[in-house]
């Protein structure tokens, strides 16, 4: 029975790895020492016949001073370290979105009962033109660029799940939300949505698809081909996906 | 009739405890019918499949699923767990344990019941609408739960339902406030309350502040299912203005304080609880008490954490990060608290002590769970997984559930005048306890492996395909938890009957209720009691003078 | 000293009504504030208020309504003094504006204004209906606390909270109105 967080295959997935290491460790402690307590008093603070229990309300100087002080040491111990890297994360990685990198491959997300749909903006690099690559439940990218997603739902609210790159951001509908990582290693993963979204929500899943720069070129060729021949200036449908970058 | 509608805060606590213990049956089952598709998914429900899903031959179908665990979450929280502990225990216990004879206005407590009965109607009536119960899951979701994810009447009758329950809290709330604040005996100072009555302050506190938003919520939702308004509905083909993400915040607005409403008064029973059968005060009272009302202040603002990967903004993200942490200092100090009430005192390992120390076992490792998804960083992988489920159902679940079953085995002599059984008791506690602990810990590590909630079948997924066998060992658990409240059922209405009657005081505690006979009469104290010390007076030197090791509220010390 | 809820004194079971009052009157000022918040943020996410193609609203006709309201606030205070004529007086105007309130939803709704046309008539009619189910339990409660079969040593003080609830009622009224209908 295997179990264990799926493989990380992502630039950052690791500092998600890394507080959850850092929670596990100071959780763990915080947990054995409860137990330890526990323990204690259940074996050997019964009553029994002679034993008296230890009058105290622990409102003295000295209980305060234990009670706040473990306190408080669990709190910047665990939370205020914790709160630091984690903005310190957000920030420098998570947050800081490659709005001004050329390098990006921006990609539009359409969520909607039960399925997703990923534009690419083809080789002209600009989106609503003929050459744009629309796929469906598969996501093409190259390895080792950032990839941007913008992302917006049709109906009600999904939310798309990379667990092999530690991420996952909302699609809500009448907004856009956006989110960004990479892919270190070639191979696929699986999409999925993590927001109850109707009776197919455990229905609607994806394949994320990461390829060598030129692979994914040769890729991204074929299926520009296919996209302008089944391009439809008249689809006014299709073409209302799109919006500025 | 005068029965049925007495004003009498005794019956009315019965009344709410029969309601939510029955309705806590039902939201078990569902939960069995979950485990039983998640362990063995698409195969028919064995006995009782044929006669539920009889439409697809005692399978479970995705909408079948889908109204299941949103009546399970619906119904655990709001019509079990509600009216156990705070209309239940509350009405029951709360008048006692201030030297009052009733609440101070019991019509209204006796409407606010009633108020309660009929909302749980209008739940119980989606059952039988076409297209079924609410399907959007206990958090209702605006779009899903509008007419564009859910058709139906089942959806807006859940509205109602939520509405009306909300309006029975709420009586109980100016009922429990006034209560307090009033009707107090001679010599009850706030800081000589039981920190019982402080949990139940507390809560209705909460209640009257919040409940309202979710009370709003319910009623714009209701104007765009019913009247076309638009408040929650926003996508490509509607007109602008409304915002889903408003629901969200309305929603949890009210849900995270929803959730310190139903621990509160499980907080301070527990607190109690511990001291009287550790036979020794409660460590740091007043610590305890500043520490509960600092987790009610804080509870307001913390609710954005249930909102990280809504693409919030940074600023907003970060404070609520930050918030949801403080919030683990005076939590942590309340459970210092109690483990210091227990060290070196004379345990007496009674049933009601037994379920205690299972909730500051469970809450430990549930409320430990919590930094976790604290953090926005380690948020971003676990939320809307397992990990959460595993989280919450072990803060709450378990401890509630622990909660409620020390109050039952606590309070019973005096409610019923009998005493149950301390075997039996003994009986349902360990099966319950590892039950509880296997269930939800293996949650947790499900979660830990990247499942998500709320899935029909969860090997749609391939990364998901291993945990097949995780899920059915979590399902057997479940099983087990299932079947050991049987013999909680089997104790409990046995006793009722031919338990031992109940001497007035049987676990020798100081507290008002307990210098009642079992149970007290209509009018509960023939005089006033004044009180002249606090609720954990147990192994003073005074007692132990009078040869004994507890000392009664009004106790004078001749 | 006593503490049974029956057999308390006047002035403490006065005291208990307010502080009951007071907590209730916290609930509903919590309701409220949460269906304006969420009108607030509607709004604040308009491109234009109100909305484009919005036809003119009644304001003359919503503010006589509330008109209506107020008076009859006044003239329960005036009952305490002045008798029960003026708390019977002053549950009819309260009826009178019920009555108006609906014939102002039909015209809304005859002119385009009404749930479902647009966001301003969404929210008028979310607030102002909720606000008169407000106002029809006051009518109700009042009714029943204030017949005269009830205990008559109980009908100043149910008399005071009465005006003060009605006082609430129409204050929330003169929100909705400034809200909705003038900013």
């Amino acid at each position: 029975m295997r179990l264990g967080i799926p493989r990380d295959v992502s630039l950052d997935g690791h500092l998600v790895d890394g507080v959850l290491g850092y929670l596990t460790l100071c959780t763990g402690i915080a947990f054995a020492v409860l137990v330890v307590i526990l323990t204690v008093t259940l074996l050997f603070h019964r009553a029994r016949a002679g034993r008296q229990a230890n009058y105290t309300h622990g409102d003295g100087l000295r209980a305060r001073l234990l009670t706040f002080g473990v306190g408080l040491t669990l709190f910047v111990a665990i939370d205020v370290t914790l709160a630091v890297r984690a903005s310190h994360h957000l920030r420098e990685r998570f947050w800081n979105y490659p709005d001004d990198d050329p390098n990006a491959l921006r990609v539009e997300v359409t969520a909607r009962q039960w399925a997703w749909t990923f534009r690419t903006a083809g080789p002209d690099g600009r989106f609503g033109t003929p050459d744009d690559v629309v796929t469906l439940g598969e996501l093409h990218v190259p390895v080792g660029r950032p990839i941007y997603l913008k992302l917006r739902s049709k109906d009600v609210v999904h939310s798309f799940y990379l667990p092999t790159f530690r991420t996952k951001i909302d699609a809500i509908p009448g907004s856009t939300t956006r989110l960004w990582f990479q892919a270190q290693e070639t191979g696929r993963s699986e999409i999925g949505c993590a927001q109850h979204c109707g009776v197919s929500h455990y229905k609607m899943r994806g394949w994320l698809y990461a390829a060598p720069e030129d692979e994914y070129r040769a890729w991204l060729a074929r299926a520009e081909i296919d996209s302008r021949l089944r391009y439809d200036p008249n689809d006014v449908v299709a073409q209302q996906e799109g919006w500025d970058w | 009739m005068k029965r049925i509608f007495s004003t009498d805060h005794k019956v009315i606590g019965r009344q709410f405890l029969f309601l939510g213990l029955t309705f806590l049956a039902v939201g078990g089952v569902m939960a069995m019918l979950i485990r039983w598709q998640l362990a063995r998914p698409g195969q028919p429900v064995p006995i009782v499949g044929r006669l539920l899903f009889s439409g697809a031959g005692g399978v479970i179908s995705p909408a079948a699923y889908t109204s299941l665990f949103t009546m399970h979450g619906t119904i655990m929280i709001f019509f079990a767990v509600t009216p156990i502990l705070i209309g239940g225990f509350g009405n029951f216990c709360v008048p006692l344990l201030i030297g009052a004879r009733d609440m101070a206005f019991p019509r209204l407590n006796m409407l606010s019941f009633w108020t309660m009965a009929a909302a749980t109607a209008t739940l119980t009536s989606s059952f039988f609408v076409p297209l079924g119960t609410a399907q959007a899951g206990w958090t209702a979701y605006a779009t899903l739960s509008t007419a564009i994810g859910a058709p139906g009447a089942g959806q807006t009758l859940w509205t109602v339902a939520i509405y009306l329950n909300g309006v029975s809290t709420v009586m109980g709330a100016v009922n429990y406030i006034t209560t307090v604040v009033r009707l107090r005996a001679p010599g009850m100072t706030w800081f000589r309350l039981p920190l019982t009555v402080w949990g139940f302050f507390l809560t209705s506190i909460l209640n009257a502040l919040f409940v309202p938003v979710i009370a709003a919520a319910m009623v714009l939702l209701f104007f765009d299912r019913v009247f076309g308004t638009q408040f929650f509905i926003a996508g490509t083909t509607m007109r602008a203005g409304g915002d889903p993400i408003l629901y969200q915040h309305m929603f949890w607005l009210f849900g995270h304080p929803e959730v310190y409403i139903l621990i509160l008064p499980a907080w301070g029973i527990v607190s109690d609880l511990l001291a009287f059968f550790a036979r020794k005060p409660a460590f740091g009272y007043r610590v305890t008490v500043w520490a509960l009302i600092g987790v009610v202040i804080l509870s307001c603002v913390v609710y954005g954490h249930h909102m990280f990967t809504t693409g919030m903004s940074p600023l907003l993200g970060e404070s609520f990060m930050l918030l949801t942490m403080i919030i683990s200092v005076p939590t942590s100090l309340l459970f210092l608290n109690w483990l210091g009430t227990l060290w070196r005192g004379a345990l007496r390992m009674t049933t009601p002590m037994l379920f205690c120390v299972g909730l500051v076992f469970t809450f430990g490792i549930g409320g430990l769970t919590g930094l976790y998804l604290a953090d926005i960083v380690a948020d971003q992988y676990l939320h809307d997984t397992y990990f959460v489920v595993g989280h919450f159902h072990l803060i709450m679940a378990a401890a509630l559930l622990m909660a409620s079953f020390a109050a039952v085995y606590f309070w019973f002599p005096k409610m019923f005048g009998r005493m149950m059984s301390e075997r039996l008791g003994k009986l349902h506690f360990w099966p319950t306890f590892l039950a509880l602990n296997v269930v939800f810990g293996g949650q947790l590590l499900i979660g830990w492996a990247g499942m998500q909630r709320r899935l029909y079948d969860p090997s749609a997924y391939d990364f998901l395909k291993h945990l097949l066998p995780w899920n059915q060992w979590i399902s057997r658990a479940a099983y087990v938890l299932g079947l050991a409240q049987l013999v909680f059922v089997w104790n409990f209405f046995v006793s009722l009957r031919r338990g031992k009657p109940a001497p007035a005081n049987p676990w020798e505690v100081g507290t008002l209720e307990w210098t009642l006979p079992s149970p007290p009469p209509h009018h509960n104290f023939d005089t006033i009691p004044t009180v002249v010390r606090g609720p954990h007076e147990l192994g003073s030197p005074d007692a132990r003078a009078r040869g004994k090791d507890w000392l009664g509220q009004d106790e004078v010390l001749s | 000293m006593s503490r049974d809820a029956s057999l308390e004194s006047a002035p403490q079971k006065s005291l208990n009504g307010a502080v009951g009052m007071a907590v209730f009157l916290g609930a509903c000022a919590m309701l409220f504030a949460a269906l304006l918040f969420a009108y607030a943020v509607v709004r604040a996410q308009a491109s234009a208020w109100p909305p484009p193609g919005t036809p003119p609203f009644p304001r003359g006709a919503a503010a006589a309504n509330g008109v209506l309201l107020i008076a009859a606030g006044f003239a329960l205070r005036r009952a305490r003094a002045r008798g029960p004529a003026w708390a019977a007086f002053a549950l009819g105007l309260s009826a009178l504006f019920l009555l108006m309130q609906a014939l102002l939803w039909g015209r809304l709704v005859a002119e385009h204004l009404g749930p479902g046309t647009g966001a301003l008539g969404d929210a008028f009619f979310a607030l102002s209906t909720f606000h008169a189910l407000h106002v029809l339990g006051g009518i109700v409660a009042m009714v029943i606390l204030l017949r005269s079969r009830a205990r008559s040593d109980a009908r100043p003080r149910r008399l005071r909270l009465a005006t003060i609830y009605m006082d609430f009622v129409a204050a929330v009224w003169v929100v909705i109105y400034v809200a909705v209908c003038l900013l």
